[in-house]
């Protein structure tokens, strides 16, 4: 954080005299693109972790900077998108069954990171937290679970049932009591419109109302 | 097959079988299938509804089946008992609860054909809601089909190195 402060104190005082004269002629767009920096930043890979070593030698003390050396890490399909799904080229092929995907978004109690820090696009963070949702409701990520203050019994202990494509929360949904007749049934809602564009291998179509 | 005598030839092709279904995390819907396909013969080319050639089918674990959706908590089973108010509505949770094997039992019967042979069936379906099974019936199995729905692995289930092979898509 303290390095993006930095970042953008470099940005600000190298482009600030071209600001100046251009700020009240920039459209829309151009101001969205205003910020280079900050969006490379997520995009830098070869950067390593950086130390400062001190030496003392008698009575003088050397401090240097040094890279310490990150294996070299497989580079994305598309390297010039700034969502690392566009990147990896994973735009429709996910679902909610990939926890090894949705797992490197996820706070260790089940959250969601922020997008500013993950830096995905609105759709596609949109799209994971449906399927991470998916994925709590299904049971597939167990050790991702809240912790519960100490002492906390719970009231009635809740039925286990399996599920799998939950679209609502357990308790929000109301029984079906009225199905109607065939032509204006009542359906149940599975898996989300969401990922109605995900690419279907074989023949069989997406059923979102069962 | 040719190299079977005529009487081997013929058992072959008319003795009942008995048949094995694992209804672990699978939807009831799609085992009900199965199960009301192998119950009427429709599997054998020698079917016809009057042979009465409907095969045993035996499933266990049906109290751990998987819904889709939120159908425990919105799909509802009704029932009359034909005195006034005697109308019961009962979401697939609480039968669950009450009764492990009546989903599918009750799935199974809705897709069997709607004639008097509909009962002789469900007599020849088997329902079990964990995996022990009597042995009388373990003797008499023939095959097990292999389950509809492919189980996804929950995030504990993968080893280190599958973790590791997989890339990070973005650095902090």
């Amino acid at each position: 954080m303290a390095a993006r402060c930095v970042l953008g104190y470099i940005w600000t005082s190298l482009s600030g005299f071209k600001c100046v004269a251009s700020s009240s002629n920039m459209s829309a767009f151009q101001r969205k693109t205003r910020c280079p920096q900050l969006s490379v930043f997520g995009n830098i890979q070869s950067r390593g972790i950086r130390h400062i070593v001190e030496k003392k030698e008698g009575k003088t003390t050397i401090i240097e900077g040094t890279t310490e050396d990150t294996p070299s890490r497989p580079q994305p399909p598309n390297a010039t998108a700034q969502c690392p799904i566009y990147r990896w080229n994973l735009q429709n092929k996910y679902n909610y069954t990939d926890v090894l995907l949705l797992s490197q978004f996820i706070r260790s109690d089940g959250g969601m990171l922020p997008r500013r820090v993950t830096g995905l696009c609105a759709q596609e963070h949109r799209k994971i937290a449906i399927c991470v949702q998916m994925a709590h409701r299904a049971g597939l990520l167990p050790d991702h679970k809240p912790t519960l203050p100490e002492g906390h019994i719970p009231k009635k202990p809740k039925p286990q049932l399996n599920r799998y494509l939950t679209r609502w929360s357990i308790d929000s949904v109301k029984p079906i009591y009225r199905t109607g007749l065939k032509w204006c049934k009542n359906r149940i809602s599975v898996g989300h419109p969401a990922l109605r564009n995900n690419v279907q291998y074989g023949k069989k179509i997406l059923y979102l109302k069962h | 097959m040719s190299s079977f005598t005529k009487s081997a030839q013929q058992w072959a092709t008319f003795a009942r079988s008995w048949y094995l279904i694992d209804a672990r995390m699978q939807p009831p819907g799609k085992i009900a299938t199965m199960c009301a396909i192998r119950l009427q013969g429709k599997h054998k080319p020698i079917y016809h509804a009057l042979s009465d050639i409907g095969d045993h089918v035996v499933v266990m674990n049906t109290r751990h089946i998987a819904f889709s959706g939120n159908k425990w908590e919105q799909k509802i089973y009704s029932s009359h008992t034909q005195y006034p108010g005697g109308f019961k509505q009962v979401t697939a949770t609480q039968l669950h609860l009450k009764d492990p094997k009546a989903i599918v039992k009750l799935a199974v019967y809705g897709m069997l054909p709607r004639n008097l042979s509909r009962r002789t069936m469900m007599q020849r379906l088997h329902l079990f809601p964990e995996d022990d099974l009597p042995e009388d019936i373990l003797l008499n199995l023939t095959e097990e089909l292999p389950q509809p729905r492919e189980i996804p692995r929950r995030l504990n289930e993968y080893s280190q190195e599958e973790r590791e092979a997989f890339p990070t898509l973005w650095t902090p």
